[in-house]
């Protein structure tokens, strides 16, 4: 079994049957399945934040980069008016943004602490204006995605991306082997790196291994993986604009991240889950939910540092 | 580009980057002397703005407005250090980041509920409305003059304090070592919560000063915090004389590169602080 | 026994600003043995350490490492030529355990760091490196204890455990015994002792007794100069060495 501990393995029973149930309840309503799948496809995205600052020990406030440039990718390579295929354009997107973080990681990672805070933001915001002030890429206004692709392989096809029941198991899935990778990851050798590096970097150097490089990779690897989240988001609803890579969303996905129990991986769903339902609520509530929120913030961070994996875990770990 | 016209581009530069010198240097001396990153350090700037528009509204007196949202950013400051940040010393940049995220939120969600989110604008005051001549035909405005020379005294009297002054000395000292400064016999509690105070209050006079010359519109703050980032990363963290370095950099740079190359303008900054970090990781006058 | 020169500075020098920290060091050590360094508080010793793994970059001068050059590699590139280091401050992974600390070590020899496929338990030859070096500091016993729980003594076993696990040929110890109690000191001395037929060991200790009694060779080093190296006799029977210590006022022998 693939999961660490019995809050992991509770968690993991409880949510992955609900959600696959979830669109039986919702069936009438559309609008339900497509907010959920949102909230799916943010969980990916924030599971990635999670292990880059959970695990990798590498605070970067400029993730929202990589959710924005998946979307934007798939835009600038694919034909306007041609129906392109989804795994195809999958790896492109993954590869491209994967190199993109290997030359920015250079220069973001022979920083650390407070600095690379500060200059992951910058060049997140570099990324922001340059498609925020571009005519040809649509400026503020962003594109439209005429055509979704098809997801055939040799000629099958399992699912309908404009299916909106389709769309959001297949987000389901992904966000499922995204778990099961970065659990995977984690129990690998390179985890072992990494968890290394993370508690002991001087130790690590001293031992003999290159930690920059250990880090980039996994720089490179959560990057993939936000630019995949983000090419879904742009898939689900047509069009991509430069609010995806704003600062105000690797800002929340931290939150989210930290709700959730920071370094948990499986608490990132959990943080984006409570953290969307709380939005969710508070925006029906009242016109200044931005008040509430932010008030919830500071609470969150007084008084209730370990998030919710780690209350969970104070409940259920305490056997053993 | 004639002469003349580079001759005002220059001046705005300068004057920008002076005006981005006097918020950064509130942002760089918290770092500094306290270790906080203060991410709602923009939406000071915005409050003064906000602010300076509501007195003005009350009064017609730019003078009296400034001085009393500077009072208020004091209190406010004081207020925030010793209610928040106080518990946040001995936490890590994360809490801190997310502490100032939620303090952001909630500056972003007030500017709403009491100002509203159209953009505002203050009359510049009589005393400043007119333009001087620099040559036969180029006009250049008193205000931005004004302003130019108004940050350029705080830089002076913020020189002053800081290498001439019982605080001044204080601040260094936490800066290099803090458990000296504890062993000296100093509370470093009213050490912090002035330097704090002081931080906001440099923030919030630059809102001030700004807000004739720009639209007040909600998000301002967040940008100029983006600007910022950038001066206080080409700078050093912490060091002022690499935050007026940096600022001047930012802003003449800035300044050119819009009328120069309009289409990447606002990339431009962050290229060159990518260059500059990859050159000095730790930033031009890092200690 | 071969007691051919393992690794080697020439004319090393680290000046911070216009301090001397370190200056015209020349010395050789050799395999095999261990070589004690000595001095008064300021000395330079454990500038000479951080010269000799690649923590600092010398300002000046060579260091040969079995007769190559080696002051301008990568700090992680030391590790890998096999030169260990031992840290003045306790330097281990305090969450894992003390199995997994030395796995961590052993592992980068091992390979397969970058295969996010392989789980990380699952080598036998990696767990039997590791449980080799826990037994030759004697840690055997404390194979599944989180690295958090042991004593300090037992830390300090642990790290050298660590670097062992790294198949290092040179050994650098910055005060191992510091801050420990006299039989704690006693089980590292005959750790060292056990040791210093296999590896070539530079020790660096504030603890006379233990480096007269370890040391085949002795430097004596005084505000980043070079005094005098020796056999343990000849130091002992140095004028120079006995003005500098009384000069100093710190320890005295």
């Amino acid at each position: 079994m693939f999961l660490t501990n019995k809050t992991e393995a509770w968690f993991f029973w409880v949510f992955f049957p609900l959600a696959l149930l979830a669109p039986l309840f919702l069936e009438q309503n559309e609008f339900y399945v497509s907010k959920i799948t949102t909230v799916v496809i943010l969980a990916i995205f924030v599971m990635s934040l999670d292990y880059l600052i959970g695990r990798c020990g590498m605070v970067t406030l400029g993730h929202s980069m990589f959710y924005g440039l998946g979307g934007y990718l798939f835009v600038m390579l694919a034909p306007e008016y041609e129906t392109v295929n989804f795994w195809v354009y999958t790896f492109y997107i993954c590869v491209i943004a994967a190199a993109i973080a290997l030359i920015v990681g250079v220069v973001v990672l022979r920083t650390s602490g407070i600095y690379m805070i500060m200059i992951t933001l910058a060049i997140a915001q570099m990324c922001f204006y340059f498609f925020s002030d571009s005519i040809h890429w649509g400026g503020n206004d962003g594109l439209f995605i005429y055509i979704k692709p098809e997801t055939s392989i040799f000629g099958l096809s399992f699912f309908d991306l404009d299916n909106v029941t389709h769309f959001y198991y297949f987000c389901l899935l992904s966000l499922f082997n995204c778990l099961v990778f970065f659990r995977m990851v984690l129990r690998s050798r390179f985890g072992r790196v990494m968890d290394a590096i993370r508690e002991n970097p001087q130790r690590t150097t001293a031992l003999g291994y290159n930690i920059f490089l250990f880090r980039l990779a996994s720089y490179a690897m959560a990057s993939a993986l936000g630019a995949y989240a983000g090419y879904l988001f742009a898939l689900q609803y047509g069009y991509v604009n430069p609010s995806m890579l704003s600062w105000q969303l690797s800002g929340t996905a931290l939150v989210m991240s930290i709700l959730g129990g920071m370094g948990t991986i499986y608490g990132a769903i959990m943080g984006t889950l409570v953290y969307e339902g709380l939005h969710y609520s508070l925006e029906h509530l009242t016109e200044h939910w931005l008040l509430l929120m932010g008030i919830f913030i500071i609470a969150l961070v007084m008084l209730f540092k370990s998030g919710i994996a780690g209350f969970l875990e104070s409940l259920l770990e305490k056997r053993s | 580009m004639d002469l003349a016209i580079f001759l005002v581009q220059l001046l705005n530069g300068l004057q920008y980057g002076l005006l981005l010198f006097l918020i950064a240097s509130g942002l760089t001396l918290v770092f500094g002397v306290m270790g906080i990153l203060n991410l709602a350090h923009g939406s000071m700037y915005m409050v003064g703005a906000y602010l300076a528009w509501y007195f003005f509204q009350g009064t017609e007196s730019f003078l009296f407005s400034a001085v009393i949202s500077a009072v208020i950013a004091l209190m406010l400051g004081v207020l925030i250090e010793r209610t928040l940040i106080c518990r946040m010393y001995k936490r890590n940049h994360l809490d801190q980041v997310l502490l100032t995220i939620g303090m952001i939120f909630v500056f972003n969600a007030l500017q709403s509920l009491l100002w509203g989110n159209d953009p505002l604008g203050v009359d510049v005051p009589d005393a400043l409305s007119g333009s001087l001549h620099l040559t036969g035909v180029v006009e250049y405005p008193v205000y931005r003059i004004f302003v130019a020379l108004f940050c350029v005294a705080i830089a002076a009297a913020l020189y002053f304090v800081i290498n001439r002054t019982r605080l001044g000395m204080l601040i260094r000292a936490g800066e290099s070592n803090r458990e000296m400064v504890e062993c000296l016999g100093v509370d470093i509690s009213r050490l912090y919560t002035i330097v704090f105070g002081a931080g906001v209050m440099l923030a919030t006079i630059a809102g001030v000063v700004a807000a004739p010359m720009a639209s007040i519109v909600p998000g301002m703050g967040e940008h100029v915090l983006i600007s910022c980032f950038v001066v206080v990363v080409i700078g050093g963290m912490g060091s002022i004389k690499g935050a007026l370095v940096g600022a001047l950099l930012v802003g003449v740079v800035d300044t050119f590169a819009s009328v120069v190359v309009p289409d990447v303008a606002s990339m431009i900054v962050y290229i060159l602080m990518a260059v500059i970090l990859l050159i000095k990781p730790q930033g031009l006058f890092s200690n | 026994m071969s007691h051919d020169i393992v690794l080697e500075t020439e004319a090393l020098c680290k000046y911070w600003g216009g301090i001397k920290a370190l200056d015209n060091m020349n010395l050789a050590f050799r395999a095999n043995s261990l070589h004690g360094i000595v001095g008064p508080n300021g000395a330079g010793k454990s500038t000479l350490l951080n010269l000799l793994c690649g923590t600092y970059e010398p300002t000046s001068g060579r260091i040969l490492h079995n007769g190559e050059a080696i002051d301008s590699i990568k700090p992680y590139e030391f590790a890998r030529r096999g030169i260990g280091r031992g840290f003045q401050k306790t330097n281990i992974y305090p969450s894992a355990t003390c199995l997994e600390n030395c796995c961590i070590a052993a592992q980068r020899r091992i390979g397969g760091n970058f295969n996010i496929f392989r789980w990380r338990h699952n080598d036998q030859l990696l767990k039997e490196i590791a449980d080799e070096a826990l037994q030759r500091v004697g840690l055997g016993s404390r194979r599944d204890t989180v690295a958090a729980k042991i004593s300090y003594g037992e830390q300090r076993q642990l790290e050298i455990a660590m670097v062992l696990a790294t198949a290092p040929s040179v050994l650098l110890l910055d005060e191992p015994m510091a801050g420990m109690g006299h039989e704690e000191s006693q089980l590292i001395i005959d750790l060292l002792k056990n040791l210093k037929s296999d590896y070539c060991i530079v020790l660096v200790e504030h603890d006379m007794d233990a480096v007269f009694e370890l040391s085949d060779q002795l430097t004596v080093m005084v505000n980043g100069q070079h005094l005098v190296t020796g056999t343990v006799d000849e130091v002992r029977d140095d004028v120079r060495v006995k003005e500098a210590y009384l000069g100093q006022g710190d320890e005295v022998f």
